[in-house]
């Protein structure tokens, strides 16, 4: 089979599978009423959606085009016409497998069965959109006809644009793009100059304090949050971007905090009523001693034991505190009301107040980051992860070190609890579940390992973001979790990788070898023949 | 020699894998100031006789008695790496493992570490005390970066330097440590001949200049044959001689171990055997 | 002189770990046996018939367990990956499985008798929602490996599991948009109605043996079987132990090592979506959420039978299952908790026994 007709087919399977998704997750619905103010029309079609449709189709025809030989510098063998052969097919398929499913939703539909008993999103109103408000085959027709149409129009498009070289400046384009902001000259100053580096920081600070008393309750209260995630971000940056130790369970740290200061200052269940700074200061000494006590059993183990162990612990922590059966301790489903926050003249901190301290607590936590980062702590850490084996032989008890990452973590784990349970006066066992812990992973993941401002820009990104498209919000943790692998596979070092990062996650991984493997290596480099190395 | 002047002796040090026995019951002494060398055809257990040493494995039988930097005697076995370098080894690799994203600098600071006295609490606080830790950690890094002829490249990250200064840097490392026994793993693997004369002669300066013993695996005989006082020969995981490069020279047994018995039947001068040795 | 003491202090020093482990290990033995004292003799509060009902939810579910375990294991032996998204393709087998009851349960054979297809051939209901449910979780596995896992398999170590943790989260939202979060309940043929089963009499009192715990024991022992003779005994099993072995190697020998980890991916997905339906049939509850715990426990087996062993993970599976029924009941506290326990076995067993049950050697130079 011809290249560019495999091209058409693949890339029209792929366009189609892919829409039948996205009409399953119902995001068709929300393109259309997203898309709808830009095609004002007087007729009763949803034109937001055939407009959708149709972006759909001229990117699986350009995409299909764009791989097709005459366009990747094989221009003798085959004709232009290729290209556009390609986008049809690819129009064709993809069509086909839409225009299927539409006749089939749109049948079952006209039998009067309700099908959102069994698919959520596929609502009477829904399927008559999909159906362009037709009769079933008329509608799948028409979008099928849509779909060919522009599948070939996307491959004259990529014609055209690889006529005026656009693919390549886009290419290029797209390729800063991704090389990311941790490239641009403007970052590459920040990394290496630091009076540079401490102005914008200082300007930062001095935004963050002016920014809050122009600000509302609401976008105090979201700042607020995003610092104290930005606080776990620096937290668990101890833990994974110092020390290479990987932790999904974090949240158990951040739960330890909340809890003793809730505990120690709410009226119920224990109704002690002790001070906020104190009950803060136990709270912190309470989460680097639980991250200690978990140390010991577990760092000895290898990094994907130690993220199963940890999230099994956050998991863990969570059950403990809901159960029923601890409800006189821990207070049970209901959590624990009322938490005594920091006073000022008399008066609780309001949110715009909770965001200064919160600030302050972030830049408290910086320092700390940036005392660690550059002592010989840092370093050793940093041999740590680099060659453990090595690192020992030079006199470093990998093991305390370990802990020691782990413990000062958790202690800011538990500082960043405190904020949240005391701000919200009260915590309780879903403040605490998993995800915590994957999006503080994952923003310092997006962000940068190892770097402060790629964990701050990975905070605003995460948490931030989502609240401006309040639109998307159902689809937030699964555009989060492709979000993820995406970047795994494009920029594995982050938006703002730390210099240090990027020279590490550029080498080659060695296979991992096991015990053995290791035995026989070290064997065989007795055997080994002296060689160039 | 009278025991003092004793900084390593290995009595009996076996280690098995499974049924193969690595090395068996290997009896060697290095005396301070001297440069021993082991060799060995190909598995003959000399790396492993190193990893025993340097605490990597533990030796199943044996004892490792280690004069330490206050001639106070030492059993190694049962100690873990990181607390041997704290007693005064230190170790280089065959295939250069240099902190490669680290600079020079970092690389050799690193090295220092058993010596820092300093807590993460202080680190925090940067205290008087730290802050003079530091200065002194870099000073002392300049300095021997100089020393192992590589001033001025403190700032180059270690994976960017060239292969030869890539193992000056890794001894400078292994110095940081004040050690006073220095294991080298094939310190001229994949030298050049210029490039082998010149780490000969370094390694006669750090003992001549810094006084440290040295035990040393080496491959090329011209190497080994010109520095060493003494020399130990493993085959098979076992001492088969030991003796000044001279008595090694001649020594049938050795010859015979890396030539085969046809081989040595028909040498017999002692410097057409070395030769063929040194391939 | 001060030299050597801080060296001989380090080298007590060393041992702590020891002593820890000593120390854990005495405390919880005296535990256990005041616990077990006071629960079987003093108290005596549960009857052998209690222990029976608890060892066969334990045995059943620790069967499904153990079917899950051989994914990670498999793929974790061939990738050192944790697949963390196994939970979610077992999820969307379950969901598949409930469909095809669902859509079976339309049909109608005898309109008389209102007898649906799914009563009048149960067998065939069965064997469908299996196949059904065992090729989406195959195909989600595949494609899975070939989106988020292949373009990383030369990536430092953290970057395919956060990879795997993104695909997870992914899964199980798409499922949520697509099914909605509520709860669905499987519809089994009759032959497999839950509730029902063998009742013994043990100890004056009736014990229920259910059909679908029957079912799911046999089902998953078959499984596990099938699979170990796959493994052991054919061609594929024994490139994919190659693979295993030495990916470089395999392939100068002429494997396929793409191939090799699409036919492992394959067949975790498999045993995945067979899970699913086996834990639909006998819980009867599903939705997106329902891979994610099950997920973790099994991971936990595969871990407390030494990873990348594959009787290991059946060991292990049946172990935790087990533990988790019984463990509350002996020591005495609430059955909530069972998830706490399940996860201090697992950090026990890890402090004492790093290896797992039957062990795969494991050491810290892997971290």
């Amino acid at each position: 089979m011809p290249n560019y007709i495999r091209n058409g087919l693949r890339s029209g399977f792929v366009f189609g599978i892919v829409i039948i998704f996205l009409i399953l997750i119902g995001f068709t619905r929300v393109a259309n009423e997203l898309l709808a103010p830009l095609v004002k029309g007087t007729s009763q079609l949803p034109m937001g959606f055939i407009l959708f449709m149709a972006l759909l189709g001229l990117w699986a025809g350009a995409s299909a085009a764009k791989r097709s030989p005459v366009l990747m510098g094989m221009p003798d063998t085959y004709q232009k016409w290729n290209a556009i052969i390609s986008g049809l097919i690819a129009g064709i398929i993809g069509g086909a497998f839409v225009g299927l499913f539409i006749f089939v939703l749109g049948s079952i539909q006209t039998k009067g069965m309700d099908m959102r008993v069994y698919l959520a999103q596929l609502s009477p109103d829904a399927i008559k959109m999909l159906t362009l408000g037709r009769v079933a085959w008329a509608g799948a027709f028409s979008i099928w006809l849509i779909f060919v149409i522009t599948g070939i129009a996307g491959g004259l498009l990529a014609l055209f644009s690889d006529s005026f070289k656009l693919g390549e400046r886009m290419s290029s384009s797209w390729k800063n793009m991704s090389a990311g902001i941790g490239d641009s000259a403007i970052a590459k100053t920040v990394n290496q100059n630091a009076v540079v580096r401490y102005i914008l920081y200082g300007i930062f600070i001095i935004i963050l304090l002016i920014l809050p008393s122009f600000l509302g309750k609401y976008w105090n209260y979201t700042l607020g949050t995003i610092g104290i995630y930005i606080i776990m971000g620096l937290g668990i940056n101890i833990i994974i971007g110092m020390a290479g130790l990987l932790n999904l369970g974090y949240v158990a740290f951040f739960a330890v905090g909340a809890y003793t200061v809730g505990l120690l200052t709410a009226p119920a269940p224990q109704g002690l009523h002790w001070n906020f700074w104190i009950g803060l200061l136990v709270a912190m000494v309470m989460a680097a001693f639980v991250g200690w006590l978990l140390g010991i059993p577990v760092l000895r183990l290898r990094g994907d034991y130690l993220a199963i162990v940890t999230l099994g612990f956050g998991e863990m922590i969570r059950v403990l505190v809901r159960s029923k059966a601890l409800s006189s301790i821990f207070g049970g489903p209901q959590g624990v009301r009322d938490i005594a926050g920091p006073m000022i003249f008399g008066q609780r901190f309001t949110e715009r107040e909770y965001l200064y301290l919160i600030v302050a607590v972030i830049i408290f936590t910086i320092f700390i980051t940036i005392r660690l980062q550059n002592s010989h702590l840092g370093r050793a850490w940093g041999a740590m992860r680099e060659d453990q084996t090595v690192a020992q032989a030079m006199g470093i008890n990998i093991f305390r070190y370990k802990l020691l990452a782990f413990a000062l973590g958790a202690a800011i784990g538990g500082l960043a609890g405190v904020m949240f349970a005391s701000r919200n006066q009260y915590t309780g066992p879903e403040d605490h579940t998993l995800m915590v812990s994957v999006n503080v992973l994952a923003l310092v993941i997006v962000g940068g390992m190892g770097s402060i401002p790629g964990i701050i820009l990975g905070s605003f990104v995460l948490k931030g973001l989502p609240e401006l498209l309040r639109q998307i919000e159902d689809y937030r943790l699964l555009v989060f979790g492709g979000l993820l692998v995406v970047m795994m596979i494009v920029k594995p070092e982050g938006l703002w990788p730390s210099k240090r990062r990027q020279l590490e996650m550029s080498d080659v991984d060695l296979p991992p070898e096991t015990d053995a493997l290791q035995v026989l290596e070290e064997q065989s480099s007795d055997q080994k023949l002296r060689g160039e190395s | 020699m009278s025991s003092q002047n004793i900084v390593l002796e290995t009595r009996k040090v076996t280690k098995r894998f499974g049924g193969l026995t690595a090395v068996s019951g290997v009896n060697l002494v290095i005396p301070e100031k001297g440069i021993i060398s082991v060799i060995g055809p190909n598995g003959a257990g000399k790396t492993t006789f190193f990893n025993c040493v340097s605490g990597f494995y533990q030796p199943d039988e044996g004892e490792i008695i280690f004069s330490d930097r206050n001639n106070k005697h030492v059993d190694l076995v049962g100690f873990a790496p990181d607390n041997i370098v704290a007693l005064g080894i230190s170790r280089t690799y065959q295939n250069i493992r240099l902190f490669a994203n680290m600079t020079a600098v970092e690389n050799i600071m690193v090295g220092m570490h058993p010596h820092l006295k300093t807590t993460w609490f202080e680190a925090i606080l940067r205290t008087p005390r730290l802050v003079k830790e530091e200065k002194d950690s870099i000073t002392e890094a300049t300095r021997l970066l100089q020393f192992v002829g590589l001033a001025g490249a403190g700032d180059e990250l270690a994976r960017n330097l060239p292969y030869g200064a890539q193992r000056r840097l890794e001894i400078a490392r292994a110095l940081a440590n004040k050690p006073r026994l220095l294991l080298l793993d094939e310190p001229t693997a994949g030298m050049n001949n210029k490039e082998t004369a010149e780490m000969t002669e370094f390694i006669r300066r750090l003992r001549s200049e810094l006084g440290i013993s040295i035990f040393l695996i080496e491959h090329d005989m011209h190497v080994v044959m010109g520095i060493s006082d003494y020399i130990t020969v493993l085959d098979y995981g076992e001492k088969i001689a030991e003796g000044t490069p001279e008595q090694i020279q001649k020594n049938p047994r050795v010859i015979e171990a890396y030539l085969g018995r046809g081989a040595a039947a028909g040498l017999h001068k002692k410097s057409a055997a070395a030769d063929v040795v040194a391939q | 002189m001060a030299e050597t003491s801080t060296s001989e202090g380090r080298k007590k020093s060393l041992s702590t770990y020891q002593i820890a482990q000593i120390i854990i290990g005495v405390l919880f033995i005296t535990y256990l046996t005041w616990r077990l004292y006071t629960v079987l003799i003093v108290e005596g509060v549960y009857g052998p018939d209690t222990w029976l009902r608890f060892a066969i939810t334990g045995l059943v579910i620790g069967g499904v367990y153990a079917v899950i375990a051989i994914g990670y294991t498999l793929v974790y032996g061939i990738l050192f990956m944790i697949n963390f998204a196994h939970g979610e393709i077992m999820m969307l087998g379950a969901f598949a499985g409930y469909f095809v009851f669902e859509a079976l349960n339309v049909v109608i054979i005898d309109p008389i008798n209102k007898v649906t297809f799914s009563n009048a051939y149960p067998v065939l209901a069965i064997i469908l929602a299996f196949l059904t449910g065992m090729i989406v979780s195959s195909v989600t596995a595949v494609t899975l490996e070939r989106i988020a896992y292949r373009p990383l398999r030369t990536a430092p170590r953290l970057v395919p599991l956060i990879s795997a943790v993104g695909a997870s989260i992914f899964l199980q939202n798409l499922a949520q948009l697509m099914f909605s979060p509520q709860q669905r309940t499987y519809i089994n043929p009759q032959a497999l109605e839950r509730g029902a089963g063998w009742t013994v009499i043990v100890n004056g009192n009736n014990v229920v043996i259910p059909y679908t715990g029957a079912f799911t024991f046999i089902v998953s022992i078959i499984l596990m079987v099938g699979l170990y003779l796959l493994v052991k005994r054919t061609r594929m099993g024994r490139a994919m132990r190659a693979v295993a072995e030495n990916k470089q190697t395999a392939a100068l020998m002429g494997i396929d090592v793409d191939g090799v980890i699409s036919q492992t991916f394959a067949i975790s997905g498999i045993l995945a979506g067979a899970a699913g339906v086996l834990w639909g049939i006998h819980n009867g509850v599903v939705n997106h959420y329902v891979g994610f715990i099950p997920g973790i426990k099994a991971f936990t087996a595969a871990v407390l039978g030494g990873i990348g062993n594959i009787p290991g993970a059946m060991v292990g599976g049946l172990f935790l299952g087990i533990i988790e029924s019984v463990g509350p009941a002996i020591l005495g506290i609430d059955f909530q908790l069972k998830d706490v326990i399940a996860f201090s076995i697992l950090i026990l067993v890890l402090i004492f026994r790093p290896s797992g049950i039957l062990g795969e050697v494991l050491s810290e130079e892997k971290v």
